[in-house]
C-alpha cells in the first residue's frame, strides 16, 4: 500500500475538477461565437468522468468476479470531453454577417445559467476534494508523530 | 515480547483507517462520476472479530482492510452516482479522529514503555 493513496486519490479528484472548470470557461466565454474553426457556431463541451481502473480490463474482471470487493479505491479520470449535439437558438437579426436568407443567426447551444450552475458545483466539488486531502495529510502527520 | 495484543490491535486500527481515508478520498474524488457506487472499509467489525477470537495475536495479524461497495444506500442523483457529499464529508471527520485517537494511546502506551525502560528516569 502507498503511503500517500489518499493524497493522490484526491489529486486526481482536483484536475478532474479543474478540467470541468476550464470547459465551463470555455463555454462560456464561447457563449455567442456564431463560426468556429469549422464554419458552424460554437457547440459546449461537457466533461465526462470515470473511476480510475473501471475501463476495460480492470472493469470486465471485477464484472465477472461478481465480487463487491475491491483491492483498491480508484480516484477519478476525465473519459471524454463530450460535444453537446443539442441546437442552439435562432435569433432574428438580418445585419448580422451570419444571418440566413430568412435573416435568422443560428447561435451557440450554450445556456448561460447552466454553465453558472456547473461552475458553482465543481468549484464546490474541488473544495471537498481539497478537505479530503487535508484530512490525510493530517493523519499521515499524526501517525508520524509516534517516531518522535 | 515487548509489545502486547493491544499494542497491536491499535497499530491495526490506524492502518485501518488510513485504507478507509482512501476509500473515502476516493468517493469524494468520484461524486460526479456517473453510476459510482460508493465504497467503505469496515475496520471496526474486522477488528471487533479478530478481538472475540480466541488467539487473538494471531487474528488480529491475519486482519486484513479492503473496501467493499457500500451496497445500503440508494442513488443519491439522477446519474445513478450512490455518493452524499455532507455524508462524506462526515464520515472524513470522524475517520480522522478515529485515527488520532488510535495514535494518541499508542503513543502514551510508548511513553510508559519507554519510562519503564529508563527505570522512571
Amino acid at each position: 500500500m502507498s503511503m500517500f493513496g489518499g493524497l493522490e486519490i484526491s489529486a486526481s479528484g482536483l484536475t478532474a475538477q479543474r478540467l470541468r472548470m476550464d470547459v465551463t470557461a470555455e463555454n462560456l466565454a464561447n457563449a455567442q461565437t456564431t463560426k468556429g474553426a469549422d464554419g458552424q457556431p460554437y457547440r459546449r463541451k461537457e466533461v465526462v468522468l470515470r473511476e480510475v481502473g473501471q475501463g476495460g480490463f480492470g472493469a470486465a474482471l471485477t464484472a465477472a468476479m461478481g465480487s463487491g470487493s475491491k483491492a483498491r479505491p480508484g480516484g477519478v479520470e476525465v473519459a471524454e470531453i463530450a460535444t453537446d449535439q443539442t441546437a442552439g437558438k435562432m435569433v432574428y437579426d438580418p445585419s448580422h454577417p451570419d444571418a440566413n436568407a430568412q435573416g435568422y443567426v443560428q447561435m451557440p447551444n450554450v445556456d448561460t445559467v447552466t454553465e453558472m450552475v456547473d461552475l458553482i458545483d465543481s468549484s464546490r466539488a474541488y473544495e471537498a476534494n481539497v478537505t479530503a486531502m487535508q484530512a490525510s495529510k493530517q493523519m499521515f502527520t499524526k501517525t508520524l508523530d509516534l517516531l518522535k | 515480547m515487548l509489545f502486547d495484543t493491544t499494542q497491536l490491535a491499535l497499530e491495526r486500527a490506524i492502518s485501518g483507517a488510513s485504507t478507509r481515508q482512501e476509500a473515502l478520498a476516493a468517493n469524494i474524488a468520484n461524486a460526479d462520476t456517473p453510476g459510482y457506487r460508493r465504497v467503505d472499509v469496515d475496520f471496526h467489525g474486522a477488528l471487533a472479530a479478530a478481538m472475540g477470537s480466541s488467539d487473538r495475536r494471531s487474528a488480529l495479524e491475519r486482519t486484513g482492510f479492503s473496501p467493499s461497495v457500500d451496497k445500503s444506500v440508494g442513488a443519491m442523483r439522477a446519474d445513478g452516482s450512490t455518493v452524499d457529499m455532507d455524508s462524506e464529508q462526515a464520515k472524513l471527520a470522524a475517520n480522522a479522529l478515529d485515527q488520532q485517537a488510535a495514535v494518541q494511546v499508542a503513543a502514551s502506551r510508548i511513553q510508559i514503555l519507554k519510562m519503564a525502560i529508563g527505570g522512571g528516569a
